[in-house]
């Protein structure tokens, strides 16, 4: 089980941060399509499709990665102060109730329109050259799919955090600058209170 | 009142100030006071539900029951989808195309490709003809084709492809941000449909010459869609009163039209708006652009069936219409531009 | 069924009010009301509408910038330029009374700006401009006060995402909205440093001068400090947003530039690496992963909420009160700023904004001025007790003996300039709508 977990974890991890990247090929993607508008006077036929799909790509491929680092933003003023086992059990029963079945109707109903636009070979209707459409839709179902598996894994946390009253730990990860700072600083007075003896 | 009143959404896909809303509306009315409440369409704003470009997928999906808009739009799916709206310039109006439709074989190939090719759960109302469409708003006039080349230009449909012909950088913009676009010099030129329209929109705000009489739009007319198992779930008398409905409110846009557009092209002029008429060179190198698109797409076997369709069709009608009718010009001249 | 459609529309956005205090992912509470209503009304197509309008997120094209200015955002943020800003903004601005805290707010105002990225702000001058006005024998109060304020300012300066996501939301152009906020953000700004200079004037305690061997040596040693970190970060925030705003490139161009040069600016300052753009573009995606599946989940509960006639409840029971335009906009922005408490404004624009705007046009109200108004007011939400992230940020890095109450209190003459600023706002909306109408007509 904590293979799987961890399995999971790592996966979603690799596949949001592979996707990452297509922030940087936008950015150059961008900047090449302002070159040839601006200096050569001959802006290319595919960038506006160009451009919304590599933002597509990017924050649905990084859904499951973010979930992974519990980073969906949550209305948490009054969920922050309860104790772990009372932030556990709600999880717990709101990933059942909220989070499934709406991620259940993203692979299936998500599958069928990716499979309509796969059959008619959709193309972009945004310029007379568009781009096939249907691989961009067919990101749906799979994003679904990995939602899935680590809504599973998030479960299986808060049914740990549910036994032990602590939340278990996250993989490793770059953190957002105040978070580090943060921890910096609480790490540091916690040393200083242990060299004042008084932890 | 022994029936109880089948409510059904309906949503536009035209920016909520625009004439094209008001057109929707009327359709709306016209089939709400004619059931007698047997049916009611509610009328939402666009995007109330999903965006302009997805109304044919959610009425398919049963998302919306029905919606307003037109054929161009889902040219991503097929092209042939253009013929049903804004086809090309034979020499036809669009009411001839509307008669087309009806007598024609029209229809029945509409159906072929809406519910046989592309398998989409709808049934779909032609309607409402407009007239030609102006080339559109540009920073300087148009007197050459060559001026066209590197242009970015906002078209939509078929056009897109008669422009790509003429070198025309073509970039589709949403109807809210193309007089923005402009007016930062991010397109050079746009068009969107009609004096009404365009005057809403605000492109005299951004641009003061304005190019009539074009060919990459010559006719078009709205698409009206219904969710089929939706509308054959209705008693026939109500299918009846709906595509009752659409030809009087198809009627009465044409009339409406002609009131509003004539008095608004005023409007523009008032405001210092340039009209010029597009020049003969670009008008003819229009029609040779259409001739490449032609012969490119109808290397699929449906486009081209509907092409011919409607060639055989125009040849026939217009060729009766220009033998047949006098000029309107010369009786035009006779009484109102008298030395 | 009990209720109609509706009366389940309003029970909808209840439901949702009371299950956002639990504390889930707001993404997919929203997505779950959406689908959940949806189902029972509608049946099993609210399972299409909940993929339809995930793609509308999917092809948005106004939200493509947000990605690209928060890749920009974070790599300015990783490539150590703050130190270098603040210490030469310091010189500069030596002969100024309050200089210490004078510097902290341009800085805050600049870094800000160029990153749009709040919490980074707060801490990083937290840890280097907080302490040295503390050492320097500022007022607690006062020195948290500034940084809390300034660290929040690049949400209305633009280029800001906070306005991107307005533009999406509220169908309004992005560049009409960065001219509109333009000149309000400086307005605040300035009042802040107004504010700062008064009262080391009236009480030169609170704030004190530096000691002359802190200030600067020579105009040369001033000069050269600000050409090597104040100006390349200027030239590229006036760059990216004069290039918006002159119509010169679309926001999502200018962001990619600005990307672009935020990289090579990096470079230049020898302080970028591999890893440093592996965590920026890591966190580029969770970022932006956060805010679109917020649009994702609101966009199936607004269209549900659409379908079952929630809105136009909404909207009758708001022109039931009879108010004037005047009424309307106090109202609104009463609710807006109560909202702020206990939200963050990428909740308040996304989910609550929708079910305002449609009514904007009842009132003769211009959206962009509603959105500048709106950017005044959100930057309360950061600085509003109980949850205010600005000064949560600050008490996490300041020494142990400041407590978070010094730091309300010193949040609290700036929530005031805030207030003012609104109703400046509100008496001349020229401030807004000047720049807009001169540069578009
Ligand atoms: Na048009
Ligand atoms: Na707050």
């Amino acid at each position: 089980m904590q293979r799987f977990l961890l399995a999971v974890d790592t996966l979603n991890t690799f596949i949001g941060k592979l996707f990452a990247w297509t922030i940087v090929i936008l950015t150059l993607a961008i900047c090449y399509e302002v070159f040839c508008r601006y200096v050569l006077r001959a802006p290319t036929t595919w960038a506006y499709d160009a451009s919304y799909m590599l933002y597509g790509t990017l924050f649905m491929m990084a859904g499951a990665y973010t979930l992974a680092r519990n980073g969906h933003v949550r209305g948490d003023f009054l969920y922050r102060s309860w104790p772990v086992k009372r932030q556990a059990l709600v999880d717990l029963i709101l990933y059942f109730l909220f989070y499934f079945p709406g991620i259940i109707a993203l692979i299936y109903s998500g599958w069928q329109y990716f499979y309509l636009s796969f059959l008619l070979n959709e193309h972009s209707s945004f310029s007379p050259d568009g781009p096939m459409i249907w691989p961009f839709k067919g990101l749906i179902p799979i994003t679904g799919v990995l939602m899935f598996l680590q809504g599973v894994v998030e479960v299986v946390r808060c049914t740990i955090a549910l036994r032990t009253g602590q939340w278990p730990e996250r993989l490793h990860d770059v953190e957002e600058m105040e978070k580090m700072i943060l921890e910096d600083a609480a790490n540091k007075s916690d040393a200083e209170a242990i060299g004042r003896g008084s932890l | 009142h022994a029936q109880a009143s089948v409510k059904l959404k309906f949503q536009s896909t035209w920016p909520n100030k625009d004439i094209f809303h008001e057109f929707a509306g009327d359709f709306v009315r016209y089939v709400n006071t004619m059931a007698g409440g047997r049916v009611e369409l509610e009328l939402l704003a666009a995007g109330a539900v999903v965006p302009a470009f997805q109304v044919a997928d959610a009425v398919s999906s049963g998302i919306i029951d029905g919606g307003h808009g037109v054929s161009a739009y889902w040219y991503g799916k097929n092209k042939a989808f253009s013929l049903f709206g804004t086809a090309p310039a034979f020499g036809w109006d669009a009411d001839e195309l509307m008669g087309w439709i009806r007598y024609g074989g029209g229809q029945a190939l509409y159906d072929e490709l809406v519910q046989g090719i592309l398998k989409l759960n709808v049934v779909g109302l032609l309607t409402g003809p407009m007239p030609g469409q102006p080339l559109g708003w540009f920073k300087n006039p148009i007197t050459s084709p060559d001026q066209l080349k590197g242009l970015k230009y906002r078209t939509v449909g078929l056009a897109a492809d008669l422009n790509k012909e003429l070198g025309v950088a073509v970039t589709i913009l949403p109807g809210g941000e193309i007089v923005p676009a402009m007016d930062r010099g991010l397109i050079d030129g746009a068009e969107f449909n009609n004096p009404s329209s365009d005057l809403v929109l605000g492109f005299p705000d951004v641009s003061k010459v304005y190019m009539v009489r074009s060919y990459h739009q010559a006719l078009e007319c709205f698409e009206v869609l219904f969710n089929k198992a939706k509308f054959d779930g209705l008693p026939k008398d109500v299918q009846a009163i709906i595509r009752g409905a659409a030809d009087a409110a198809s009627s009465d846009m044409m009339w409406k039209a002609q009131d509003r557009y004539s008095k608004d092209l005023e409007v523009l002029k008032s405001r210092g708006v340039k009209v010029m008429p597009t020049p003969e060179p670009v008008l003819q190198a229009q029609l040779n652009a259409w001739d490449k698109v032609i012969a490119n797409l109808s290397a699929d076997p449906f486009f081209k069936k509907v092409i011919d369709s409607q060639m055989a069709w125009a040849k026939r009608v217009v060729g009766f219409r220009l033998e047949y009718e006098p000029d309107s010009a010369m009786a035009y001249n006779h009484f109102f531009k008298k030395a | 069924m009990f209720l109609s459609d509706p009366a389940l529309g309003i029970l909808m956005l209840v439901l949702f009010i009371v299950f956002l205090m639990l504390g889930f992912p707001i993404a997919f509470t929203l997505m779950a009301l959406g689908v959940g209503f949806g189902y029972v009304t509608r049946g099993d197509t609210v399972f299409q509408l909940f993929v339809q309008r995930t793609y509308s997120v999917m092809a948005n094209d106004v939200l493509i910038s947000i990605p690209l200015f928060l890749f920009m955002g974070y790599v300015v943020e990783r490539a150590n330029i703050l130190d270098r800003l603040f210490r030469s903004i310091q010189l500069a601005a030596g002969w100024v009374p309050g200089s210490l805290a004078v510097a902290t707010l341009i800085t805050c105002a600049m870094f800000a700006t160029a990153t749009g990225i709040v919490g980074a702000v707060v801490t990083l001058m937290g840890l280097l401009a907080f302490p040295a006005m503390l050492r320097a024998g500022y007022d607690t109060r006062l020195a948290a006060g500034v940084v809390c304020a300034g660290g929040c300012l690049g949400i209305l300066i633009p280029p800001s995402v906070m306005l991107i996501l307005y533009g999406a939301t509220a169908g309004v152009s992005v560049v009409k909205l960065y001219a509109a906020a333009f000149l309000p953000g400086l307005m605040l700004a300035g009042l802040y440093t107004a504010y700062v200079i008064i009262i080391a004037m009236i009480f030169p305690s609170r704030a004190p001068k530096l000691p002359p061997q802190e200030r600067a040596g020579s105009v040369f040693e001033v000069a050269w400090a600000l050409a090597t970190s104040f100006f390349p970060l200027a030239v590229l925030i006036s760059a990216v947003l004069g290039a918006i705003v002159f119509g010169l490139a679309t926001p999502s161009e200018a962001a990619a530039v600005g990307a672009l040069g935020a990289v090579l600016l990096a470079l230049a300052y020898r302080s970028f690496s591999v890893d440093k753009m592996k965590e920026s573009v890591f966190l580029t995606a969770r970022a932006s992963a956060m805010v679109c599946w917020l649009f994702v989940g609101s966009a199936v509960f607004s269209a549900v909420f659409a379908l079952l006639g929630g809105q136009q409840v909404v909207e009758n029971f708001v022109l039931s009160l009879n108010l004037s335009p005047v009424g309307f906009l106090l109202l609104t922005q009463a609710i807006i700023f109560v909202l702020g408490w206990p939200l963050e404004w990428t909740e308040i624009i996304v989910i609550f904004l929708p079910i305002f705007l449609p009514l904007l046009d009842n009132f003769g109200i211009d959206p962009i001025f509603f959105g500048v108004l709106v950017g005044l007011n959100l930057q309360t939400s950061f600085l509003s007790p109980p949850v205010a992230m600005a000064p949560f940020y600050l008490k996490g890095v300041a020494p142990k003996h400041v407590t978070i109450d010094q730091i309300f209190a010193g949040v609290m003459p700036f929530l005031a300039i805030v207030i003012l600023s609104m109703a400046l706002l509100y008496l001349f909306p020229e401030i807004a709508l000047w720049l807009p109408s001169a540069l578009y007509g």
